[in-house]
């Protein structure tokens, strides 16, 4: 019988082309406009390590200004970084499973490529402690990354993204060769898979969605050559800070840190870690503010740090709208169709039809039309996102493609969302004139014919 | 024009379904299309302000010495003369950050040396430039004057480095620390407590911050060559010369010494373009949606008309017969059109209304003014018109004849 209906579905499409294209048109823009903006959407609420989100923890200490607070739109907020000292204590501490603190720096990049010396070229870097690797489950294509004790007394050695071991090496396995950052030379032990986590969860102090970094540094050669932050930094109290032993002694905020916490019982217990330095810290004139220490998760971080905007916020609503003026349209439109067509179901009543039969066949008719709506707005979807790519990518200054923009095409979700709403659309669109005709007195279109 | 409305009332409630249907689309559509509209002007404005700037002859030149022998302050003089040798360059300063990119520096000053600063609405946006820095980037001083050359300073240690001396201030700022208008001449404090004494002001410039700060052009110039190992250069050139002696400054200035890099050349537009990147992607989409919205509003209206004249042909036909004239047959469907419309358009300048307040709350945005509301209802009758329009002439051309014939 469903097969029966899809055919009569295709009879009653030929009969009325032009108003059955309108009708696929105005669901198809409908679910495209949705699908582009969930997509986005759903690209920069993600948590791009869900997996592990309850044991990764941001960690902020609120060693501020007495007088107000380093946020005075968010009075409650410690900082978002941490100064050098403090960073290099919860370093120290034995409780997290693992423990990084990194910060990011800039560097030029030199030696001798596959084919002679290598143009000088400036490249992001993070210096960081060697946990940042499994910390983050970071992949690698070649090598791994280094030992703890590689940070404490810094060996030469360096760890290379996925783009710029392509851009040095065309890709080849560079481990073991050497480069030399600002001069000095390092050799690698590593080289990333492509790796590029959006939102950046672990710094959002530069861009929520800047790229992963090309060059990862041993902890320790921040301090052994000097490396001043690139990223954000934020100073409140009047102290020397001409140079970089200065700026690590400071209160200056510039290095980010994380734990890893397996339970809850760590997780307390690295609470009073923390509760405790700041304390016996007091008592040498230091955290002048109220107790305010806090061990953050990454959803909770990412939305502190106001990740997705209320712009992104107002778009979902706009779609929404959006959908429903479309869907309205779809909704007239099937209802003068099927009445027009009134005399023909008149004419399948007399003829024995029941009012359900009739119901189903017309909501077999408009799931036709919502299905046909989806592919096609899956289609307009697809489009609509590399018009925004576009626009992302006018003012890119990367070298590699990331950022937003990488995470615009159709996924799964995209498509979860395109069949959700075909058949959320049949309903909203059926219902109503699929019953109206079905409630139509047969004896009053025969008398027509 | 005489308007019957009594038939056609009762005409409209044949249909009752698909006017109501045609009618919550307007509303939907007109709510949309006011708060749309008057987000993407509150985004226009914001991105056209002026800058203060030459943004569209400027292009930055961003250079890092990476070799442990590097003379940073020569190759600050260096490159600074080579740059300025080239023929068709108005002005070229280093710089410690770029205006418009949205980074940059910014310190609390003071009107005391001892006072314990004056929390952060004392904070305010620095830039270190040499004594072109007003020609570099095409500032108007309309008080006082820029820099000389000896004035300059050797770059300190770090970005924090502490500067005491000459210094311009925008105008705003200066009216921020002495509303009396009468800041040239005067000293004011950093937070070391150094003295800075005020010799020119600027008209107005926005500093590194476009969107996301409330201080966005209370600026201070200091004379001061950045700190290095890297920096930036900005370049203003004559109009129309900007692309060209990009390249040329690309291909020539790396060569002229390997101790360091040039990272970029790229124009300032970039990084203005860059900042508000968001602002103007939020644009562009709310204007397609609201476009396309538009356009299947327009079509519901138009397909709603088709269907009520395609299904009232006889009748029709039968009042044209007794004596309806055409233009009476046009009324009769543009008028029962327009009342669809205004019906959608009350419960839409409600939604309007309700949805700007909601947004205003939610999300800190102001209120929608009520021009917006006035604009979008004749704009909204101007559409249902116009895709009402081609219906009612078609039906007008309905012969008379027609109603005699299926009798």
């Amino acid at each position: 019988m469903i097969g029966y209906y899809f055919r009569l579905a295709f009879a009653s499409f030929r009969r009325t082309p032009g108003l059955g294209i309108l009708m696929v048109l105005a669901v198809a823009v409908g679910i495209g406009v949705c699908v582009v903006t969930l997509t986005y959407y759903h690209a920069i609420s993600g948590n791009p390590i869900w997996w592990k989100g309850d044991q990764l923890y941001s960690v902020t200490l609120d060693n501020w200004d007495p007088r107000e607070p380093a946020d005075p739109s968010r009075p409650t907020l410690p900082p978002d970084q941490l100064t050098y000292r403090d960073a290099e204590h919860i370093w120290q501490s034995d409780i997290p499973k693992r423990t990084t603190i990194m910060y990011r720096g800039y560097g030029i990049i030199s030696g001798d490529g596959l084919n002679g010396p290598l143009k000088p070229a400036p490249t992001t870097t993070r210096i960081t402690t060697g946990a940042f690797f499994p910390m983050f489950d970071v992949p690698f294509e070649y090598g791994k990354g280094w030992s703890n004790n590689a940070d404490v007394a810094p060996e030469p050695v360096v760890v290379i993204s996925h783009e710029l071991n392509q851009r040095l090496f065309g890709g080849t396995d560079s481990v073991g060769r050497t480069i030399r950052w600002n001069d000095t030379p390092f050799r690698i032990i590593g080289v990333l898979a492509e790796w590029d986590p959006q939102p950046k969860y672990y710094d959002l102090t530069t861009g929520n969605f800047n790229p992963a970094e090309d060059v990862y540094l041993p902890w320790k050669w921040g301090e052994t050559l000097s490396i001043q932050s690139d990223g954000s930094s934020n100073c409140w109290k009047i102290q020397d800070v001409q140079t970089f032993q200065g700026l690590a002694q400071s209160e200056c905020v510039w290095v980010q840190a994380w734990v890893e916490l397996p339970n809850f019982i760590a997780r307390s217990r690295m609470q009073s870690f923390l509760d405790n330095y700041t304390n016996a810290e007091r008592k040498h004139g230091r955290f002048p503010r109220p107790q305010n220490n806090r061990l953050t998760d990454v959803d909770q971080w990412l939305k502190v740090n106001k990740v997705v905007t209320n712009d992104n916020r107002v778009l979902v609503g706009l779609a929404f709208a959006f959908l429903a003026v479309c869907l309205i349209n779809t909704v007239g439109l099937l209802l003068a169709k099927f009445l027009n067509a009134a005399p023909l179901s008149g004419l399948r009543r007399a003829l024995g039809a029941s009012k359900k039969q009739l119901f189903l066949q017309h909501m077999v008719e408009v799931s036709t039309i919502a299905g046909a709506g989806a592919v096609l707005g899956l289609g307009l979807g697809a489009l609509g996102l590399a018009g925004i790519r576009e626009l992302y990518e006018r003012t890119a200054t990367s070298p590699h493609p990331s950022g937003v923009a990488s995470l615009l095409y159709l996924n799964i979700s995209s498509y979860l969302t395109a069949v959700t709403l075909a058949v959320v659309a049949t309903f909203i669109c059926g219902l109503y004139p699929a019953w109206r005709v079905g409630r139509l007195q047969p004896a009053s279109y025969l008398k027509n014919q | 024009m005489n308007v019957p409305f009594r038939p056609i009332i009762s005409a409209l409630f044949r249909n009752r379904a698909g006017a109501l249907l045609v009618a919550a689309q307007v509303a939907i559509a007109l709510a949309v299309l006011v708060n749309a509209v008057y987000m993407v002007k509150q985004r226009v404005d914001l991105i056209n302000r002026p800058t203060g700037i030459d943004v569209d002859n400027i292009f930055v030149v961003g250079v890092q010495g990476f070799t442990k022998d590097f003379d940073y302050r020569a190759m600050l003089d260096e490159d600074i003369s080579w740059l300025r040798s080239i023929p068709g360059v108005i002005g070229v300063t280093a710089t410690n950050s770029v205006p418009l990119s949205g980074g940059g520096s910014s310190d609390y000053f003071k009107l005391t040396p001892d006072a314990k600063t004056g929390g952060r609405d004392a904070l305010v946006n620095y830039f270190h430039f040499n004594e072109q820095g007003a020609d570099a980037l095409g500032l108007n001083v309309i008080a006082g004057r820029w820099f000389t050359r000896e004035e300059v300073q050797p770059p300190g240690g770090t970005l924090y480095a502490v500067y005491s001396g000459p210094i311009v201030v925008t105008k705003d700022y200066a009216d921020r620390m002495f509303p009396k208008g009468d800041a040239l001449g005067k000293v004011i404090y950093g937070s070391s407590s150094q003295p800075l004494t005020i010799i020119g002001i600027v008209d107005h410039m926005i500093g590194s911050w476009p969107v996301g700060v409330d201080y966005p052009t209370q600026i201070m110039y200091m004379a001061f060559e950045p700190a290095g190992p890297g920096t930036r250069y900005l370049v203003r050139t004559q109009p129309g010369l900007r692309d060209q002696l990009m390249r040329k400054v690309e291909a020539e200035l790396g060569q002229r010494n390997v101790k360091r890099a040039v990272n970029y050349v790229r124009t300032l537009k970039l990084y203005q373009d860059r900042s508000y990147l968001t602002q103007r992607n939020m644009s562009i989409y709310l204007i397609v949606v609201t476009g396309l919205l538009m356009a299947i509003t327009s079509f519901g209206i138009f397909a709603l008309a088709t269907f009520n004249v395609s299904t009232r042909t006889k009748q029709v036909g039968t009042r044209r017969a007794v004596g309806a004239r055409r233009r009476d047959v046009v009324a009769h469907f543009l008028v029962e059109n327009w009342l669809i419309t205004t019906v959608g358009v009350f419960v839409g300048c409600v939604l309007a209304l309700a949805a700007g307040h909601l947004l205003s709350l939610q999300y800190d945005l102001p209120r929608v003014d009520l021009y917006y509301i006035v604009g979008g209802v004749v704009v909204m009758w101007l559409v249902g018109l116009a895709a009402a329009w081609h219906p009612s002439r078609r039906a007008a051309r309905i012969s008379p004849a027609l109603a005699t014939r299926t009798v």
